[in-house]
């Protein structure tokens, strides 16, 4: 430890308080929706609500966990974040491991046929045509197989597989075990951290994928949570003053606003539990996948 | 009959394969080849192989028509505002935190500033419109000023402040992390040759921390400025509305609203199509500019 100049104590102190007005910043909105979602009708309209609860009031959740459309939207949720995960996991991982074998002979025309959709895309009207002629338009897969397999993640897993060594293919073989037994008994096994991050991923990705679902799906059945989500938070116009308005009948202590941040926690909460958890993982993910790219 | 056993012999690598060909030749190829309907005047009775050819009608419409610049420009402000004030803020934040001493700081700070990456545009914008309504933070810092409450979301001069602002809060800590990796490879030796110098702390900041970063910094400046006409259209879709279209609307968008909601398919993807060739010159130039002055590259 050396002595520190006047400057450098300076600047210390500074930086101090400039992460502490970023963290106040970055956790502001969230306290902020926490906040209003339990607060009165009365505290909200008169714009008393900052960091804390003004009076308690669960009025929004009862409103919003007695929607009937929004547990089928966390059920599809569900389904689409699970599926998702498995697609992406298994092609990928399916795809990837042929590649990392050295005497494929179709390796090199494999990769450049992966490597082209990295530069070219047909663009949103294109993609929405195929597959609106494959009739995949209201159905669960449309949610699940567009994205399982992306040129970029096969050429991770690819570089992954690659660093396993190479005996254990071989001597698996010698025992008479055929390539998917070693792709889903060694492989896959020896590769947990990699499945475990870009399983995270998907999985988030999928949770908050809004875009597809808004195109792809017209049938109320099949939406996911992030469209009734839109529909409550942006799209429906309620009154400031937690008058009642057309869309949604207001009975009692209860502000739209009330409604609108609780059916926001509703929808985040997966997230912020997972997150502490699987953060570690993020990281490495994109340091994988930065390294190169 | 030797190509023959070698095939054979790895077969099961073959059927391995098969179906990630097949759903990136249905999700990827034929979209690609779809885009051959920019050309065509397409029609959902015919389909893309039936449709007439019209060559370069809709890039003419296009062209002819005055939403295009100000499709053209909006698109360009937004990316041209991005670069300059979301970009270098990352780079500023790791150099930052990358002087903080005492390592669990650190590492708190990095995950409260990371969690707004995961979480749904929607709730952004969700959030943004709560602290932008008439009672909410914004007119209430506004009021200590005392400046009347306003509409933020139906003003146009707003909207690219409240775009940018809100991207900034939702990628900045994210931003940070391949910053950061690259400072893990500074040799800790170069610090203390640097002390023994008689180097101070910003002597070091400038001539040891930055420079580590550099090849990093001018690799995602060449992906940031290929995308800059490829701006988030989806959370512009979730901010706008009609009323402030001179400022919000995008080629994302336009391109959204002409083919989605008004079926104007062929349209649609021609402008996408010109948009898109637009950006692959310009990262084509800025990653060939790169290669020339600073020895840094994508490939």
């Amino acid at each position: 430890m050396y002595k520190s100049s006047l400057g450098s104590r300076m600047f210390d102190l500074f930086n101090g308080l400039f992460m502490l007005l970023l963290v106040v910043v970055m956790l502001y909105p969230f306290m902020h929706v926490v906040a209003i979602s339990l607060s009165t009708p009365e505290a909200i309209s008169a714009g008393k609500v900052g960091w804390l609860p003004k009076g308690f009031n669960m009025e929004g959740y009862r409103y919003v966990l007695n929607r009937a459309d929004l547990w089928i939207a966390y059920r599809n949720t569900l389904l689409y974040t699970a599926g998702s995960c498995f697609f992406v996991l298994l092609f990928t991982s399916l795809m990837a491991y042929p590649l990392a074998v050295r005497e494929f002979k179709a390796q090199k025309a494999i990769l450049f046929y992966l490597v082209v959709t990295m530069f070219f895309n047909g663009g949103i009207i294109p993609t929405f045509l195929v597959i609106r002629e494959l009739n995949l338009l209201n159905t669960f897969w449309v949610m699940v197989l567009p994205g399982a397999v992306s040129a970029f993640t096969v050429i991770i897993f690819r570089t992954f597989f690659r660093a396993i060594p190479y005996e254990y293919r071989e001597s698996a073989f010698m025992d008479g075990a055929n390539d998917f037994r070693i792709l889903f008994s060694i492989y896959m096994p020896l590769s947990k951290p990699l499945l475990a991050t870009f399983g995270l991923f998907t999985m988030v990705a999928a949770w908050n994928e809004w875009f597809s679902a808004l195109i792809y799906l017209k049938n109320e059945n099949l939406f996911p949570v992030q469209i009734l989500l839109r529909k409550i938070l942006i799209l429906e116009q309620f009154a400031d003053s937690g008058s009642s308005s057309g869309v949604v009948r207001m009975e009692g202590n209860i502000s739209p606003r009330n409604i609108q941040m609780a059916v926001t926690l509703v929808a985040m909460f997966p997230i912020l539990v997972v997150y502490p958890f699987a953060q570690k993982y993020f990281v490495k993910g994109i340091m994988i996948g930065g390294i190169k790219g | 009959m030797q190509m023959m056993r070698v095939f054979l012999k790895q077969k099961y690598l073959y059927l391995m394969v098969l179906p990630g060909l097949i759903l990136v030749f249905i999700f990827k190829y034929l979209p690609m080849y779809g885009v051959i309907i920019a050309f065509k005047d397409y029609n959902v009775f015919a389909g893309v192989f039936e449709s007439k050819w019209v060559g370069l009608r809709w890039f003419r419409l296009f062209l002819d028509n005055p939403m295009a610049l100000r499709v053209f420009k909006n698109t360009l402000l937004l990316g041209l505002y991005n670069l300059v004030f979301a970009f270098p803020l990352p780079i500023i934040l790791a150099l930052l935190l990358n002087e903080l001493k005492i390592e669990w700081i650190k590492r708190t700070i990095q995950s409260i500033t990371y969690l707004p990456y995961f979480i749904s545009v929607i709730i952004i914008v969700g959030m943004l419109k709560e602290l932008a309504s008439l009672n909410g933070l914004f007119n209430q810092v506004l009021s200590l000023f005392n400046i009347e409450a306003m509409n933020f979301f139906g003003r146009p001069e707003f909207f690219r402040t409240l775009f940018i602002g809100s991207g900034i809060w939702q990628n900045l800590g994210w931003g940070t992390i391949l910053y950061l990796a690259a400072l893990t490879n500074i040799d800790p030796a170069l610090y203390e040759a640097a002390h023994m110098d008689g180097a101070g702390r910003f002597r070091k900041i400038v001539h040891i921390t930055l420079p580590g970063m550099a090849g990093t910094i001018v690799i995602l400046l060449i992906l940031a400025i290929g995308n800059m006409l490829e701006a988030d259209f989806q959370r512009v879709l979730l901010m706008y509305n009609p009323v402030i279209y001179s400022t919000a609307d995008i080629v994302g968008t336009y391109v959204y609203r002409e083919g989605l909601e008004s079926a104007r398919f062929s349209y649609a993807t021609a402008v996408g199509l010109m948009v898109s060739v637009i950006s692959f010159v310009l990262l084509l130039a800025v990653n060939q500019i790169s290669r020339r002055y600073s020895e840094n590259s994508l490939w």
